[in-house]
């Protein structure tokens, strides 16, 4: 028997980082008896330990808990968590396009926080009832009233019916929940129809291979049940269906409205793609559900281990990765610098940066990577056409450099826009649009380059507007430019992992600042190092960091041998992030210089 | 026959005793060791003697069976230590030694640390009395400028007449001497060793002056009120320190010092072949190998009060450290490729209980080819134009 639509509530959280999401999930978890006290631990739905760590949910999942509402009736909510960063936007908007309904938290000691509103908007895009509270109303320094006028004001939602509580006490909780069966509007399908569940969330687990979470919109999937993924063509029978109570519960189907997950005997997690459509290989349904994409990294970076043992290391650990996340890729790479290694290709800087974070953290191998690059068009003059995800591999000579742009909106209080303006026009943006949402809300549109946002362009966006911007982006296509690369070359070598594409009216001044701040990062040592920057042939910067003249220490007894000792242990820690070229020892950091550039 | 678990015999280990007597009549603005100033009249000499040979007696266990290497009184000023006391100390040491310790008196190298200061030729024939054979002078410089600088109580005249009284009773006299002062010229601290040297003297410790945390220096260098010497001036006496010790025959045995064929230094070779030593006194460390790839390595409480009062080892003992293989290791590369013989390879892989190039070898490879390593045998060293870079280069295999 299907669970009765109408007593079904799809819903998700949206809130930015620290606003107290997992604690106020948590306590959503308690009052529905999902999870015992002896069964808790904090911040139940964060899965991996990094992702605590961050305080940023990568992996989205659905928890099915019962409720008796005030109204007498059973109820079945289904808490879908959705990721919180704009590299996962596209994960957000299948995980929000599975909800009727969203909370918005919002920490009623701080107010709304920029990087909360793309969700929001992203909600609204998906007309998802969206229901304000107002958390930490435990803290002496909440404020409904202040900010449920900011939520107003700034977001332009409805907040004549405050609603607090406090993730930590729990006061508040169960009003949430009769506002959510109250306001969230059921979910609309046809039970009988043919079968179409969307599927916004997949894993990889050991045993059972990929297993996708789906919401059903119509139809009613069963175990045993022959399915086809409409977007790959390929077809799988459903193995174990599964609801998360939290804890993983078997169940024999999931009718329309409902959320769970399956396995199907998929090999890999890049068969089960978010978004994709799921349909009964017997009796399809004609049209899939709206908003597939097919995901592609967009951003890749060189990933060497620092110790060339660890190869085959890297390589496993890679590997695993791979086998989780379905938006990473990676090929091996040589480098005359780094010795062999890997290219690895990323959605954006924050899912790099996690895989980086992994990587040493959960399998202990020390790295080295290069500074995130765009994949370039190239066409050389014989008419050749390739792509390139390395800029040491733009050939020399005359070429054509196509490089790939995005259409990027940034969601800025009206008394920003200046300071926005300047720094995407710095960033070669080209207008597009600038657009008052509100008296003093202002969303601009540029089009820039995608390698200028990776530039520290966040950074510079939030400290130019006090953390009040929200950025939101999406590809818009690859154009050509007056491209050229930059090599920097430490003792007369060039070191192809440190070579960079720049616009060429920039590339000079680039060349300088690159050199001087290498000169910084890279140490003293026992020889003279000398740090140039060329583009072609030519030499337009040169840096010197002189050899250490004394790096001795006078005195080593027995009563301090423990503390220097130590010390050395400390320092050999920190050559651990260095990558020896020739005689000149590199730390990590000389890799990513190129980001700081101003 | 003593024996700790796993069959690692003791007997005859060779084990250096270090004996910390930390008191000095005033403290030195570089300083950083655990010493405290005291009014000559006020040191408890007796009272510190007792308790000191409680400890050693405490450690009985710990020492029987293993074979007395060298016995070094070091500071603070342990030539305040009125000599009989001293004596008293130095004696019950050979004793707990027992049956391993069959040295004649020459034999063994028993050094006390002096001050100018406090050394004058009754003082120095008392020690000789004492059993004690090598005295190593805190001269620390021969101009009166460069002392006024480093805080110190005596001046040129009486470092020299220190150093001609422990000449006269002792045969083995070392002198400190201290470069990289404000203002300080390369040739005249040539000419500085060369009058040093010219009184007879066999050994020298030259020390770069290091600014340490929590010292006087260490806070005028936080307030950037002290101006010492430039890396490049480092570097340059450091060069003309080798010639001139060089040009009188005292060979670079060590980054800091220099010997006389047969006049180096037995005790702080003991420490940089990675010997075992036991510590007494107060703020004392003490390292006694347990085993083939362990040690235990201690700490005694730098409180004199507290030490002198000590009930049992446990009040003591202030820290303690347990060394793996790996530490063992690391330590003998840090302390062996300070030295002219440097890190004899098949030594440390008997007392680690591994061997040493292992999860290095790329390391030790690259500098070989650079020159900063040589490889003589089982002998792994750093030439001695490299030492300059020393720190570096061990960092590097550590």
């Amino acid at each position: 028997m299907p669970f009765p639509l109408e007593r079904i509530r799809n819903f998700s959280i949206i809130a930015h980082i620290d606003h107290g999401k997992s604690t106020l999930a948590d306590r959503i978890l308690d009052v529905t008896g999902a999870v015992s006290q002896r069964e808790r631990r904090e911040q139940l739905l964060d899965r991996m330990e990094l992702e605590q760590e961050r305080g940023i949910t990568i992996k989205a999942q659905g928890v099915r808990l019962p409720w008796r509402a005030a109204d007498g009736r059973d109820y079945q909510l289904n808490l879908i968590d959705t990721p919180g960063h704009v590299d996962f936007s596209y994960e957000v908007s299948r995980s929000l396009a599975a909800c009727e309904g969203a909370l918005l938290v919002v920490d009623a000691t701080q107010g709304v926080e920029a990087q909360t509103l793309a969700n929001v908007y992203l909600a609204l895009e998906n007309d998802l009832e969206i229901i304000p509270v107002f958390n930490k109303i435990d803290l002496p320094s909440a404020d409904v009233e202040r900010v449920a006028r900011e939520v107003e004001d700034v977001v332009g939602l409805d907040c004549s019916e405050v609603l607090a509580c406090s993730g930590k006490t729990g006061a508040g909780v169960r009003e949430l929940l009769e506002r959510i069966v109250a306001r969230v509007p059921p979910p609309r399908g046809a039970l009988d129809g043919p079968v179409r569940a969307l599927l916004f969330d997949s894993w990889y687990d050991s045993y059972r291979g990929a297993v996708s979470m789906v919401r059903v919109f119509d139809g009613t999937l069963s175990k045993g049940d022959k399915i086809r993924m409409m977007a790959t063509g390929a077809e799988y029978e459903v193995g174990e269906i599964t609801v998360y109570t939290p804890f993983p519960t078997s169940i024999e189907s999931l009718g329309a409205g409902e959320v769970g997950a399956f396995a199907a005997s998929v090999k890999s997690i890049h068969d089960t793609k978010i978004g994709d459509t799921i349909t009964l290989a017997r009796a399809p349904a004609t049209k899939a559900l709206a908003g597939f994409r097919e995901v592609k990294p967009m951003v890749f970076c060189g990933i060497f281990p620092t110790d060339s043992d660890q190869y085959t290391e890297l390589r496993d650990a890679l590997d695993k990765l791979h086998l989780n996340d379905s938006a990473f890729v990676f090929e091996p790479e040589t480098s005359d610098a780094l010795g062999f290694g890997f290219r690895c290709g990323f959605l954006g800087l924050l899912h790099m940066e996690i895989v980086q974070e992994r990587l040493e953290r959960e399998y202990d191998l020390g790295l080295i990577t290069t500074a995130p690059s765009v994949v370039y068009k190239v066409t050389t003059e014989t008419g050749e056409q390739f792509e390139v995800e390395n800029p040491s591999r733009i050939p020399d000579g005359r070429v054509r450099v196509e490089e790939p742009y995005f259409t990027v909106s940034i969601h800025v209080p009206s008394a920003y826009v200046g300071a926005v303006i300047a720094l995407c026009q710095e960033r070669r943006g080209e207008q597009k649009g600038i657009q008052y949402a509100s008296t003093d809300r202002v969303i601009i549109t540029y089009e820039m380059p995608l390698a200028e946002v990776l530039y520290d362009f966040f950074d510079r966006l939030k400290s130019a507007t006090r953390g009040y911007a929200s950025m939101d982006y999406e590809p818009a296509g690859y154009r050509e430019n007056k491209l050229v690369r930059l090599d920097m070359l430490i003792n007369g070598d060039k070191v192809d992992a440190l070579s960079a594409i720049v616009h060429k009216d920039k590339a000079y001044p680039i060349g300088r600042s690159l050199a001087a701040k290498l000169k910084k990062i890279v140490p003293q040592q026992q020889y003279e190092v000398a740090i140039q920057a060329a583009i072609g042939s030519k030499i337009v910067a040169r840096e010197t960091v002189r050899a250490l003249r004394k790096d001795v220490t006078a005195k080593c007894y027995g009563g301090d041998i423990s503390r220097k000792r130590k010390l050395l242990e400390k320092q050999k820690e920190g050559k651990k992030r260095m990558k020896s070229l020739g005689k000149v020892e590199i730390p990590q950091d000389a890799f990513h210089a190129i980001l700081k550039v101003d | 026959m003593a024996s700790v678990g796993g069959g690692w015999q003791i007997a005859g280990v060779q084990t250096s005793v270090y004996v910390h007597f930390p008191w000095c009549a005033r403290k030195c603005p570089y300083c950083d060791f655990a010493s405290y100033r005291m009014a000559p009249a006020a040191v408890p000499h007796a009272r510190y003697a007792d308790a000191v040979l409680r400890e050693l007696e405490r450690r009985a266990d710990a020492v029987r069976g293993r074979e007395l290497a060298s016995v070094f009184f070091g500071g603070g000023t342990p030539s305040m230590w009125a000599p009989a006391e001293l004596g008293r100390v130095l004696h019950a040491i050979r004793g707990a030694f027992g049956a391993a310790e069959r040295r004649s008196d020459e034999a063994l190298e028993v050094t006390v640390e002096c001050n100018p200061a406090s050394l004058d030729r009754a003082g120095a024939a008392a020690l000789r009395e004492a059993g004690v054979n090598r005295l190593s002078i805190g001269v620390q410089a021969l101009r009166d400028e460069r002392l006024r600088f480093l805080g110190r109580m005596h001046d040129r005249e009486g470092a020299l007449a220190a150093v001609r009284a422990a000449l006269e009773t002792h045969e083995r006299v070392s002198v400190d001497l201290m470069f990289g002062t404000p203002g300080q010229r390369v040739d005249d601290f040539a000419d500085e060793i060369r009058e040093a040297l010219d009184l007879g003297i066999q050994h020298v410790s030259a020390y770069a002056l290091t600014i340490e945390p929590g010292t006087v220096f260490g806070d005028m260098q936080r307030a950037g009120t002290l101006r010492i010497a430039t890396d490049d001036e480092y570097a340059a006496l450091f060069a003309q320190t080798e010639r001139a010790m060089g040009a009188r025959g005292l060979e670079h045995y060590e980054v800091s010092n220099y010997a006389a064929p047969g006049e180096r230094s037995r005790h702080n070779e003991h420490y940089w072949r990675g010997g075992a030593y036991l510590g007494l006194g107060a703020g004392a460390v003490g390292c006694l190998d347990a085993g083939p790839g362990t040690a235990r390595r201690y700490r005694n409480t730098a409180d004199t009060e507290r030490y002198m009062g000590a009930g049992d080892l446990a009040e003591t003992e202030a820290e303690d450290e347990h060394l793996d293989g790996d530490a063992l290791v690391r330590e003998a590369l840090m302390l062996g490729l300070r030295t002219d013989a440097g890190v004899d390879l098949a030594d440390v892989e008997r007392r680690s209980g591994r061997p040493v190039p292992r999860g290095r070898e790329r390391a030790i490879e690259r500098r070989l080819a650079q020159g900063d390593l040589l490889l003589t045998g089982d002998h792994l060293r750093v030439p001695r134009a490299r030492w300059l870079h020393l720190d570096g280069i061990i960092a590097d295999v550590f």
